[in-house]
């Protein structure tokens, strides 16, 4: 009796201990600071895209940690005169697309409700922002869908995994963030947004 | 004592030490967690810091081939640029120049030193040392890693046309337009002073220290700024203007008579710059011209002078190699025609990364006959920005 108490014990400690350590030690960064508020990630995409190389050439989002980030952007909104919803935006952008090891809910609230949503309004709240309305790309680098030797060449397979899990082209300034960084997106979402990307530039 | 109490005895025995075994296990693990629970609330504080603290920078190393001089190898500078961030209130940033001179010693320069305050989303605050705001060169395009050639376009750089720093108070932003991104600053600072030169009979005015001063000599402030439109994404026009009073305060030749009673001059500085990118190709341009009035009295007494300053850069990126090529073209005008000098510059770049840049550029110089701006010169250059 008192030696199960004794291993009722150890165990629960151990799991506390897990618990604890399972807490302090996140994947998702460095530190976390709880500011500046966070922004629109798809505004953000818009704002990187159109000014970001102005002056240099675009750093990829995983350059750095979410931290340095925020003195990154900040530091740009007084360099390339940002408002601080431009900012907030871009940050938002940039720390939502550093995602290698996040790992994205695809049961939550929002994903139902976006699971209603048709290929072409994906692409429209999603991908345009670096695919761009016609498909050829918003910036250099960025692949161009309706190049006859473009990526929808590719199987469906190999597409749908590259969005999943985030996929960088040669050439790009920056990898595609996994599910383009909406991680409500499901992945019946993500064959209808494929399908609407077929439909609309393939050559 | 029968074998039956015995056994009981025994029982009761073992029963107690192991409960007293265990006790002492569960305690010590107490202690690990509670040992825990101290060491994660330390992690929480640091993970969770209201200043955040950042270096970036840039530096580069290169090899100069030019007429009339050595080819030499060349470490181009090292210029780490420091931020202390409190939450999303205040910014410091300042970015030391360190430069080994020709003679193996080292120079270090503050190029900029400021303090940020984030007003609200449309107004900052900058005050200290700041680059100037005058066009796009000095204040965005200057670091090694973002200057597409290895060189800066003649007038831009610290002894040229355009203002390189100054120190005051500045306020910068952002705001739309209607449906049009706009930005702007401006400023009120010490502003430069100038430099004549003696040529044993009069005074000639010479140049322009557009850099920033601790004290202001003339005690008369300057007053300027810069406001761009981006009336299409990707394309971006901006108008400069400065104005105010500067003095002469040092002068350049053997034999000249002290500076007494130096009559403040009229200064003012105009410029325009555009910039547009589509897909590989980017194009941009700066326009930046510096009148200094003339003075009927004081010791250095003299007709005003005028530098003027032109560039046009076209590049265009190979997609999706990582080859790049530039051709830039500059027209420096200034006193004299000692500094006068007309560039073209051709260059290859390969793009390591976006920040590791490889750059060999060949610049066609026409100068003063003789003078080093007539030289034509092979630069090669590894950017690093960081």
């Amino acid at each position: 009796m008192k030696i199960q108490q004794f291993k009722d014990k150890i165990t629960t400690i151990n799991t506390l201990t897990l618990m604890i350590l399972s807490m302090s030690f996140p994947v998702t960064g460095f530190t976390e600071a709880d500011y500046p508020p966070p922004g629109d990630f798809q505004r953000g995409a818009k704002t990187w895209a159109e000014n970001c190389g102005r002056c240099h050439n675009i750093r990829a989002a995983n350059e750095l940690r979410d931290d340095q980030w925020i003195s990154t952007v900040f530091h740009m909104r007084i360099r390339a005169g940002l408002t601080g919803v431009e900012t907030r935006d871009v940050l938002t952008f940039l720390q939502g697309s550093n995602t290698s090891v996040k790992v994205p809910s695809t049961t939550s609230r929002a994903a139902a409700a976006i699971s209603t949503l048709s290929g072409k309004d994906v692409y429209g709240q999603t991908c345009i922002a670096c695919h761009g309305e016609n498909g050829t790309g918003n910036f250099p680098g960025v692949p161009n869908f309706t190049n006859k030797d473009g990526p929808l060449v590719k199987s469906d397979d190999v597409l749908i995994n590259n969005i999943m899990g985030g996929f960088q082209s040669p050439g790009s300034p920056m990898a595609m963030p996994a599910k383009g960084g909406n991680p409500d997106l499901t992945q019946k979402d993500i064959q209808k947004t494929l399908g609407y990307i077929r439909k609309q530039f393939a050559r | 004592m029968n074998v039956k109490l015995k056994v009981l005895v025994s029982a009761m025995g073992l029963m107690l030490s192991t409960n007293a075994l265990a006790e002492t296990e569960v305690e010590k693990l107490r202690a690990d967690v509670d040992e825990l629970k101290k060491e994660v609330q330390k992690a929480a504080e640091w993970k969770e810091p209201s200043t955040l603290i950042h270096m970036s920078g840039y530096a580069s190393i290169g090899y100069s081939s030019a007429e009339n001089a050595n080819d030499s190898f060349t470490a181009g500078g090292f210029s780490p640029i420091f931020h202390y961030q409190y939450r999303d209130l205040v910014m410091l940033e300042s970015e030391l120049e360190l430069e080994v001179e020709a003679d193996g010693s080292t120079k270090v320069e503050l190029e900029y030193l400021t303090i940020d305050l984030f007003i609200n989303d449309y107004i900052i605050f900058v005050g200290g040392k700041f680059l100037s705001p005058v066009g796009q060169f000095r204040q965005n395009l200057h670091p090694s890693w973002v200057n597409k050639l290895p060189s800066a376009p003649p007038g831009f750089g610290h002894d040229g046309a355009a203002p390189v720093s100054d120190i005051g108070m500045q306020l910068r932003g952002g705001f739309p337009v209607g449906g049009i991104r706009s930005n702007y600053a401006v400023y009120v600072s010490n502003g430069p002073e100038l430099i004549s030169e003696w040529d044993g009979s009069g005074f000639e005015l010479d140049g322009v220290e557009a850099e920033g001063k601790n004290t202001d000599q003339d005690n008369k402030k300057v007053i300027g700024g810069r406001y761009a439109i981006l009336p299409v994404a990707n394309l971006e026009l901006g108008l400069s203007a400065v104005t105010g009073k500067a003095t002469v305060t040092s002068v350049e030749g053997t034999g000249a008579p002290a500076l007494v009673n130096e009559q403040v001059r009229d200064y003012d500085v105009l410029g325009f710059d555009f910039a547009w990118q589509m897909k590989g190709i980017a194009l941009r341009g700066e326009y930046v011209k510096t009148k200094v009035g003339d003075a009927t009295a004081g010791t250095s007494a003299s007709a005003g002078a005028e530098w003027t300053t032109w560039y046009t850069q076209f590049a265009y990126k190979f997609l999706p190699t990582k080859f790049e090529t530039v051709v830039r073209y500059t027209d420096f005008d200034s006193v004299g025609t000692s500094n006068d000098q007309e560039q073209w510059v051709l260059g290859v770049n390969y793009l390591f990364t976006n920040t590791v840049i490889g750059k060999i550029a060949y610049e066609l110089n026409d100068g003063a006959t003789g003078s080093t701006a007539d030289d034509d010169r092979l630069l090669l250059q590894l950017a690093y920005g960081f």
